[in-house]
């Protein structure tokens, strides 16, 4: 059913990894496990979509493998760095150095203009990035000519195009996107999500997407589904009918 | 509605608070002007009415024009007391003295003097309740060595008296040696009296050496019980000669009330003046404030529309939720204020004023302008946004909720209506700096209104130009802090009305801060060239108390030999020129001084007639100013009567051009002496006949140690010393102006934390892709920075130009120039600039405490 068996030591192939990881919310009588040990292994070079029904604890496992936010037992490690051992301050800096992020709605920073959004990351840690590394991203993203406009001036699609450039262009080790399609319609979602195959297929980047849409699982790798903080199936890959039955299946 | 407006303020308990806060300030500054004039007006008719019971009628010189304010009352034959005493239906009556300027020297050879109150000496009276001098310690001085003293100074640690010693007092007759017998009170000893200095002598001795022979200051009646007081009054008034008049104890109560309001009324008016600019400021912080919030609450708003509130409904909540805060602020400011009165208080008795004692009255009045003003303000702040919340649609919150960034309603209309009010403003002003008025008030009035209308025309037109000019202003930020930078940058920018807003409040201050500025820099530099070409002694006597120095001083000091010396007596006097083309009735002041010597001490500048042959007796000189106005030329003949009554014809002898200083009429001291009793010159002026200075100082100070009221100073020391009483003068105004500044930073902090609030999400995700909290935090810093470097340059140029203004409307022979100090508006941008980044510690901490989650997951 699951392979947290064989991922349980760390691994140099993982981009991220709990152990064990559990997430309490409150104590006493109403205390709520959000995640319950879980085990979960991302392979460097995969897209993976996290799935499951609404308080499954999807958003929570993706936030703290993140480094939004901290398990209350067990550890979460990006690379080989174990979250758990940081300051706030050093996990700021990995979220910035090795972590990119790509949310539902609200990527962009309003005042600042599309490569300035892109290049936020960079700028925050003074440094110039891998210039022709960058220009590949821009490239990718189709946005060359509309790269001075400010968000405000770009359609929904667009702006997360630019969200999706600005967490590819400081080569993270990991990417984490959370529910990247929720807001646009069925053409631009699927634009975003080719874009986003493609940052896989092309470069190498890891992409971990948390989504309750099994059209947009389907792009991904490999499915793993979530249901009351637990990993409870996954699925190497995925077709959106083979998705469906297993959430069916999930929800009977 | 109520309900919802209530509980709308209570569930942002901290915004109402800084709300509030700058409303409680403006609040408390009116209740402390209003309490503090309230107690000082009571303390003082306390005390008139203490010091005049017992004393049923005070018999004295009639002052032909003019009130006690500003001259001394003429003295009264010693004889007269005794027609009083006879007359039927008074049961005593006695001779009193009071002569300001009698300076006691303590056993260090410190002389007594203060800032304010006289320093004055008088006799003491058996019946005590008559001359209201109560004997404390010892017993009462009796014959020519013996003197008593104030319980006060006594009693005061750093002086050193003790009874049975031996000390100087130096009363207008000269200095003299008295052994101190006793200490005494002005007024009854079970209350509190007032801290007035004075020494005290028998009578005769009093007459002697205080320079009344034969004569008295005033003198004291009782009527004999029962009898009554207006009937005795008028019977007493029957054995008057011309020129003496009796004042019952209630005319003495009420002309010492009006004396004291002449010092209390403008007093108040002064702080009020500040109350309403600190109120004004807080009007555009109260209205930037409501406009955030119902911004930030269109959803909410929009929802009770579609519930099926009306407008009026929506409109009345919000109105009734600033009136609470106006409320509240009132009743705060009420209870600050008091502290402010009480501090006030406090503070002048430190300076050496000893004001009279007692509670604090918080008046009817008081409560009710307070709340007036503090309703009032807040509400009027409230009206605009109210009625844009209840314009909102009910499907407005259905929208896209984020209204941040607006663009709109930037054109044409805002263009228009704010020129208007520019013009308006400008016109008023000017009316008001350059129209000549009838009297001060409407002058005042109308400027001031003028320069509102103008900063409210500012605010309005400001949003057309801020993003371009902060961007521009906060540039260097983007070189300094590459991202921080240019995100604080881009965040002043992004909404211009807010930030014209926030900014505003520091316009204001600073614009008035830089006027102050410019006005006063440029009357020192008038005033300090006009002073260096006025005269050319070599050293200025001043004294340090009220009296003056006594005129023995300047005779002294030409008997020793040192040089020339010239002392000056200005006083009021009444001029009457019937040979004038036009008939002319002035009251002004006159100088009187040795004219043989004049220009040896100053630039006369004599353009017509001449000094030699002035005829002291005879002789007037007038400047020609007077001598356009008032069609007077060389010949004429001018009357001259002063306050005793007394009635010189003279002669126009001399036409000068110098400066007008000192005045624009001079007699010679001989003619003057003939007519005024005045004992005391104001300042005297000596050219050194030695060639060096330091020793003309040592043998200057030679003769002054027999005055120790005497302040020596050569021309620079001079020129100094009036030059720190100025900037004492504008420290002063500074200190009150910081009230509005500091309304302005609330008004920052306030603007901040909204916005921060309301940027929530972006915050959230520039903290999720790796912006640390210290960067988080300097970005906020430096918008806020960028934010009030925009209000200050604002303020400045605003300031700037009303300074010029105003130095150019102010008469040639008070501000001739403008001059502006670089270095001290260059300070106050800065000063602004750090004010914003002190008003960004509590958002800036605020946003990087915000739990990232949170802020992600914030709808």
């Amino acid at each position: 059913m699951s392979d947290s068996a064989t991922v349980a030591a760390p691994s140099t192939h993982a981009a991220a990894q709990a152990v064990a990881a559990t997430k309490i919310y409150g104590s006493g009588d109403t205390a709520v496990r959000a995640l319950d040990a879980i085990d979960v292994t991302f392979a460097s070079g995969q897209f993976t979509a996290i799935m499951g029904p609404s308080g499954s604890g999807k958003s929570t496992l993706m936030h703290c493998m993140a480094g939004l936010d901290r398990v209350t037992e067990g550890q979460v490690l990006i690379g080989e760095t174990d979250l758990s051992t940081l300051s706030e301050r050093d996990l700021t800096l990995l979220r910035r150095d090795n972590v990119g992020f790509v949310f539902q709605a609200f990527n962009l920073v309003p005042t600042l203009t599309a490569i300035e959004n892109i290049m936020l990351p960079m700028d925050l840690a003074g440094s110039k990035g891998d210039t022709a590394w960058i220009d590949d991203v821009i490239g990718a993203t189709g946005l060359a000519d509309r790269l001075k406009h400010r968000p405000s001036e770009l359609s929904g699609g667009q702006q997360q195009r630019v969200a999706v450039a600005r967490a590819l262009a400081g080569q993270p080790q990991v990417i984490f996107a959370d529910e990247p399609t929720g807001n646009v319609d069925l053409n631009t979602g699927a634009e975003i999500l080719g874009f986003m195959r493609n940052a896989t297929d092309e470069m190498g980047q890891t992409i971990v997407m948390v989504t309750h849409d099994a059209m947009a699982a389907s792009y991904a790798d490999r499915v793993v589904f979530l249901v009351d903080g637990k990993i409870v199936d996954e699925l190497d890959d995925p077709t959106p009918e083979r998705i469906r039955a297993h959430m069916n299946q999930l929800g009977a | 509605m109520l309900r919802l407006g209530i509980k709308s303020l209570l569930a942002h308990k901290i915004r109402f608070a800084l709300t509030a806060l700058t409303i409680v300030i403006g609040v408390a500054f009116v209740v402390a002007s209003f309490v503090t004039a309230d107690s000082l007006r009571s303390g003082f008719d306390r005390l008139a009415e203490d010091i005049n019971t017992g004393t049923d009628y005070t018999i004295r010189g009639e002052l032909s024009f003019g009130d006690i304010t500003d001259a001394v009352s003429p003295a009264v034959p010693a004889d007269l007391v005794d027609d009083i005493a006879a007359v039927d239906g008074v049961a005593i009556a006695k001779g009193g003295l009071f002569v300001d300027g009698v300076i006691p020297v303590d056993g260090n050879g410190e002389a007594v003097t203060t800032f304010g109150p006289p320093v004055a000496g008088g006799n003491w009276l058996e019946d005590e309740s008559l001359s209201q001098f109560f004997l404390i310690d010892g017993r009462w001085p009796v014959g020519g060595d013996e003197f008593a003293i104030d319980v006060t100074t006594y009693g005061d640690d750093s002086y050193d008296f003790e009874i049975g010693g031996t000390y100087q007092v130096v009363t207008p007759t000269g200095p003299r040696e008295f052994t101190l017998t006793g200490t005494a009170q002005f007024g009854f000893p079970e209350n509190a009296g007032i801290g007035a200095i004075f020494s005290l002598f028998e009578t005769p001795t009093a007459q002697e050496v205080l320079g009344y022979p034969g004569e008295f200051t005033q003198i004291n009646a009782r009527a004999e019980a029962g009898a009554d007081i207006d009937e005795v009054r008028s019977r007493i008034e029957a054995v008057l000669p011309d020129g003496i008049e009796v004042l019952t104890a209630e005319d003495s109560v009420e002309e010492f009330s009006d004396a004291t309001e002449t010092f209390i009324g403008p007093f108040q008016t002064i702080l009020l003046v500040f109350a309403f600019i600190v109120l004004f400021v807080s009007m555009f912080i109260i209205s930037n404030t409501f406009n955030i919030v119902l911004g930030q609450r269109v959803r909410e708003l929009s929802l009770l529309r579609a519930v099926g509130a009306t407008p009026q409904q929506v409109r009345r909540s919000v109105l009734t939720e600033s009136a609470i805060i106006g409320v509240v602020a009132s009743v705060a400011g009420l209870g600050l204020g008091m502290l402010g009165a009480l501090g006030l208080k406090g503070l002048f008795n430190a300076l050496g004023a000893s004001l009279p004692g007692g509670a604090l009255p918080l008046t009817l009045r008081t409560v009710l302008w307070a709340l007036v003003v503090g309703v009032g303000f807040t509400v009027a702040a409230s009206l605009v946004p109210a009625i844009k919340a209840s314009r909102i649609s009910p499907v407005a919150g259905l929208a896209e909720g984020s209204t941040s960034d607006e663009r709109a309603s930037l054109g044409w209309k805002r263009l228009a209506s704010g020129g208007l009010l520019l013009a308006i403003g400008l016109v008023l002003t000017g009316m008001g700096l350059f129209f000549d008025f009838d009297g001060a008030t409407p002058q005042l009035t109308t400027l001031g209104a003028g320069a509102a209308i103008t900063f409210v025309a500012v605010s309005v037109l400001s949003p057309l130009v801020a993003r371009s000019v902060v961007s521009l202003l906060a540039r260097p930020l983007v070189w300094i802090m590459p991202i921080s930078g240019r995100l604080a940058r881009a965040n002043a920018a992004r909404n211009p009305r807010r930030t014209s807003a926030t900014a505003v409040a520091l316009t204001i201050g600073l614009a008035l801060v830089t006027m102050v500025s410019i006005v006063g820099q440029s009357l020192k530099v008038s005033f300090g060239e006009r002073l260096a070409s006025a005269f050319t002694a070599d050293f200025i006597v001043t004294a340090d108390t009220q009296a003056g120095l006594p005129k023995t001083l300047s005779s002294d000091i030409r008997a020793a030999g040192i040089g020339t010396p010239v002392g000056f007596d200005f006083d009021l006097v009444q001029i009457e020129a019937d040979a004038a083309p036009v008939s002319t009735v002035i009251e002004t002041t006159l100088t009187a001084a040795r004219i043989e010597d004049l220009d040896e001490v100053i630039n006369v500048g004599v353009t017509e007639g001449s000094l030699d042959g002035f005829d002291p007796l005879t002789g007037l000189m007038i400047h020609t100013d007077v001598a356009e106005n008032d069609g007077l030329w060389l010949g004429d003949q001018v009357d001259l009567t002063f306050v005793s009554g007394d009635r010189v014809t003279t002669t126009v002898a001399a036409i000068f051009e110098g400066s007008g200083f000192w005045s624009n009429w001079f007699i010679d001291s001989a003619l003057h002496a003939r007519v005024a009793t005045s004992a005391f010159d104001d300042v005297v002026m000596v050219q050194s006949a030695i060639d060096d200075p330091e020793a003309a100082r040592a043998s200057i100070d030679e003769v002054l140690d027999g005055y120790p009221q005497a302040v020596l100073e050569d021309r620079q020391e001079f020129q100094e010393s009036i030059e720190s009483n100025l900037n004492t003068v504008l420290v002063l105004v500074n200190v009150f102006l910081g009230f509005a500044l500091l309304i302005a930073l609330v008004g920052i902090v306030n603007t901040l934390t909204l916005s921060v609030f309301e940027r929530i999400r972006e915050i959230g995700l520039l903290r999720a892709v790796g912006m640390t909290r210290r960067q988080m935090r300097r970005m906020i810093r430096w918008e806020a920075a960028a934010v009030s470097l925009y209000g200050a340059v604002v303020g400045v140029v605003l300031g700037a130009a009303f300074g010029v203004a105003t130095a150019t409307a102010i008469p040639a022979d008070i501000i001739d120039g403008v001059s502006v100090l670089i270095g001290q508006i260059v300070f106050f941008l800065v000063i602004s600039v750090v004010f914003g980044l002190i008003a960004a510690l509590f958002p800036a901490f605020r946003a990087s405490r915000m739990n990232v989650l949170d802020a992600i997951a914030d709808e």
